[in-house]
């Protein structure tokens, strides 16, 4: 024992410091006994609860952003809430084949110029209101109206004249045959027509689908609770769906892994090998993947006009190690946007362009080069810039030097929206995973009237705008269609895809029954917790 | 002292009309807008168009600006544009919670700086003495955003005893928010109670060495008396004076640590606010925490100027 002042010893003996310590442990012992736990209280499950469907229980959805009501009817980061607190017309299986919703059966015209739906005649929104026909006819305008920032605006543009044949059959009159309808319908939530300005400002969201808004905390996310009225008769199975904002991708592993949350689909690729060791999370790869990673081309900047040059580049991008570096391996390494599900994907597409910096050399030289230094833009987010160096350290290998511009996404999609982007960029693109000529009317990018990279070509525009008015029942021919649209596409190179996201979910082992649609609305109709 | 206020106000209301002034010209000079966020990556120009007439984007600046002033003035402060709610509620709800875990923090600084002050300083064990130096060490050493996944780690993945984030309301169950309130608070608290804590033992050391001490020993006085009533009150004003300080370090790292534990308090929001372009929130917002700062200043001078006449009558 050492004494610190030779006069006074005056710090707590052992004994009153292990009486304090006791006495502390006691207490916060006592308290914690009194009260609830919050770590058992956030995992609730249905009493008695065994393999078998069973209802009850909350489940907890961890996401990485918060709902933006303002984005309601466009497709964003944040549209997983959508199939819990609406419905849509109709829903794709795995095939893209529409499946009924709220739409039981429908008749195209034969000349393609209008459809025939007929409605579900048993469906009431949260608020009591019966669904009709003109709930449908006030959705399709809801998105022709430019403020809604519908990216299938196209589409429902098409749809020029309404004949309702009592409250639930509808026909839509449309101004050409359009084979993307059915994109339109399974992305087209059908809200309460009298509460849709409360809706896009958070303060009411009135569906007809399986659970109601009780309440949207900003920053912490949206509690739901069961629509006890819900069309399809027992369903859901749950109680309540408590979806949580935990925007830092650690916080949001720990988050699952503690049993805190139970389904998360914004796990990082790269995080995934954590959840793959736990023995109560299970992970599944969507063949739809989320979206696709491509390298953006201003075809107006030299020496990029030159298609050559473009196609040099698209040869000297290692794929596969971007993909196992930057995405934890999960995705699609892939030259063609097209994830593995789209009618449009071939095998020889996703591999037009491999890894070849020979070939890329070869090309450069031919078009006059062995020495580029070009800009490229990149959101400067932990995931993205890895993705641009990625691409960085490839095109320096073939003596093209890259600078790189990190910008943050308002910027970066003002530049995208305004034409405003430099020589190179990598970003996102979506509407792959639908019928393949929505890609090309609907996704800023790839459009053929006017896109980022300002390429036009009278053929791109003829093919594209022939693919999208082939009326939906000509299978065979919308499929020579998509086949011209991709070797477009890789031979002009104004867009390099290279990969194709994976969409992966990730679920406690106790749930059971989680679906998502073509746009990544997800589907709790069948879930349960065991 | 009133003729001291009314001279110090002109000065703080035209440091806030300066500071809206920058405020606002920052923002619009950033590129991106609301618009062209809530438009996506695949919108077209029209929509685009669309959104930035309805938000009233495409009005002159000087209008937008004044209409920004009014709303200010009126306490209506208007629709927030991309995150969606009224402005007013975003604030609010945010200031709470980050006001909630600022205080919790600031009582971890007391409760752990006081512990580590008192045993760093008057524990006869060279353990204690040791173990307390080598946990303030790491306490200062180690950043918030590697401690809170330490503590997540083990108190919510390896122990499962706590939860790893969120926030429950405090008014609507005060057991389970008191939970969920530990861990940030704690991996907020840890750097300003190390700091404090060596503070407190310094002052303590120094005041056992003093005459008085000797005396009231040799008077019989009983040690923890000694401690308690004699050499801890007399070592606290310094040290009081450093809490102080460490309240806005705690203000600023809750930021950060309301990202690892996803809490939704100010930071969040503002860095929400700033990735959508959400002008309304981030505007106001900066322009409360210039108020709040312009505030504290005027509260200092007047504690000045009440302490000592002379500066009053400068």
């Amino acid at each position: 024992m050492t004494e610190l002042y030779p006069l006074t010893p005056p710090g707590p003996s052992r004994r009153s410091t292990l009486r304090a310590a006791g006495g502390s442990t006691l207490l916060l012992g006592l308290g914690l006994a009194g009260c609830r736990s919050a770590v058992s209280d956030a995992s609730s499950a249905p009493k008695g609860a065994s393999a078998a469907p069973k209802r009850g229980g909350v489940l907890n959805l961890a996401v990485n952003a918060d709902f933006a009501p303002a984005l309601l009817f466009a497709q964003s980061g944040q549209s997983l809430q959508h199939r819990l607190i609406y419905n849509t017309l109709t829903r794709y299986d795995d095939r893209l084949s529409p499946k009924p919703e709220l739409a039981t059966s429908w008749t195209y015209a034969k000349d393609g110029r209008s459809i025939t739906l007929r409605l579900r005649d048993d469906v009431t929104f949260h608020n009591g209101r019966t669904f009709t026909a003109d709930d449908v006819i006030f959705a399709v305008k809801n998105l022709q109206n430019p403020v809604r920032a519908a990216q299938l605006r196209s589409t429902a543009a098409a749809v020029t004249g309404f004949e309702k044949r009592g409250d639930h059959e509808l026909v839509l009159k449309l101004a050409h045959p359009v084979n993307n309808l059915f994109d339109l319908f399974e992305f087209m939530i059908i809200t309460d027509s009298e509460t849709v300005e409360d809706a896009v400002t958070g303060k009411k969201l009135i569906g007809t689908g399986p659970f109601k808004l009780k309440k949207w905390s900003p920053g912490s996310g949206l509690s739901l609770t069961r629509n006890d009225t819900y069309w399809q008769p027992g369903r859901p199975y749950l109680d309540g769906v408590e979806v949580r904002v935990i925007p830092q991708a650690d916080a949001l592993i720990s988050s699952l892994r503690s049993g805190q949350s139970q389904l998360s689909f914004d796990v990082p690729g790269k995080s995934l090998g954590v959840v793959k060791g736990d023995p109560h999370l299970a992970i599944k790869n969507y063949d739809t993947g989320a979206g696709a990673v491509y390298l953006g081309v201003n075809t107006t900047v030299a020496p990029l006009n030159d298609r050559t040059v473009r196609q040099a580049l698209a040869w000297a991008i290692d794929r596969d190690r971007l993909l196992a570096q930057t995405l934890g391996g999960y995705g699609l390494a892939s030259a063609a946007p097209w994830p593995k599900s789209s009618p449009a994907f071939t095998e020889a597409h996703r591999t037009h362009y491999t890894h070849n910096p020979g070939k890329a050399r070869q090309l450069l030289k031919s078009a006059g080069h062995t020495r580029l230094e070009l800009p490229l833009l990149h959101l400067a987010l932990p995931g993205d810039t890895a993705i641009a160096e990625s691409i960085q350290y490839d095109l320096k290998q073939v003596g093209v030097h890259v600078t790189l511009q990190p910008t943050d996404g308002a910027t970066a999609q003002k530049k995208l929206i305004s034409q405003g982007m430099p020589a190179l960029w990598t970003m996102g693109h979506g509407f792959a995973q639908v019928q393949p000529s929505t890609l090309a009317v609907s996704a800023y990018p790839f459009n053929e009237a006017k896109n980022t990279s300002k390429y036009r070509s009278a053929e791109y525009t003829k093919v594209v705008q022939e693919a999208w008015t082939e009326p939906e029942t000509n299978a065979a021919a919308a499929n020579a269609l998509h086949e011209k649209i991709s070797s477009i596409l890789l031979d002009e190179a104004f867009l390099i895809d290279l990969v194709v996201r994976g969409q992966v979910q990730v679920t406690a082992d106790r749930v059971h029954g989680v679906a998502l649609n073509k746009f990544s609305y997800l589907n709790l109709d069948n879930a349960y917790l065991v | 002292m009133r003729g001291y206020l009314l001279r110090r106000l002109p000065s703080a209301l035209l440091v806030l009309i300066a500071a809206s002034f920058v405020i606002f010209a920052i923002l619009r000079l950033v590129p991106g807008d609301p618009a062209t966020t809530l438009a996506g990556p695949d919108a077209d120009a029209a929509t685009v168009a669309a959104i930035r007439d309805r938000l009233g984007l495409d009005a002159p600046l000087l209008s937008q600006y004044v209409h920004w002033i009014g709303s200010l003035l009126t306490g209506d402060l208007g629709p927030s544009y991309a995150i969606g709610g009224r402005t007013a509620d975003l604030i609010g709800d945010g200031l709470g919670a980050t006001a909630e875990l600022t205080a919790a923090a600031l009582l971890f600084v007391i409760v752990l700086g006081t512990a580590f002050g008192v045993l760093g300083a008057t524990s006869r064990s060279r353990w204690v003495r040791t173990a307390v130096r080598v946990t303030t060490t790491a306490a200062l050493a180690v950043p918030p955003f590697v401690s809170g996944v330490l503590l997540v780690l083990l108190f919510a993945v390896v122990l499962g005893v706590l939860p790893p984030g969120g926030r429950v309301a405090f008014l609507s169950a005060p057991d389970l928010a008191a939970q969920y309130l530990v861990l940030p608070a704690l991996c907020l608290a840890l750097p300003s109670a190390a700091v404090l804590g060596r503070y407190l033992k310094d002052g303590i050391e120094r005041g056992l060495a003093e005459d008085y001490i000797r005396t009231a020993t040799a008077a019989g006085i009983a040690p923890r008396r000694l401690l308690w009533r004699h050499t801890l009150p007399n070592a606290l004003p310094p040290v009081v004076t450093l809490l102080g300080m460490q309240v806005g370090n705690l203000l600023g790292g809750a930021v950060l640590v309301e990202a690892i534990f996803a809490w939704p308090g100010l930071g969040q929001l503002a860095e929400q606010g700033l990735q959508r372009r959400d002008y309304p929130v981030v505007q106001d917002l900066l322009l409360l925490l210039v108020a709040v700062f312009v505030l504290v200043q005027l509260l200092t001078d007047l504690v000045y100027a009440w302490l000592d006449p002379r500066i009053r009558w400068e």
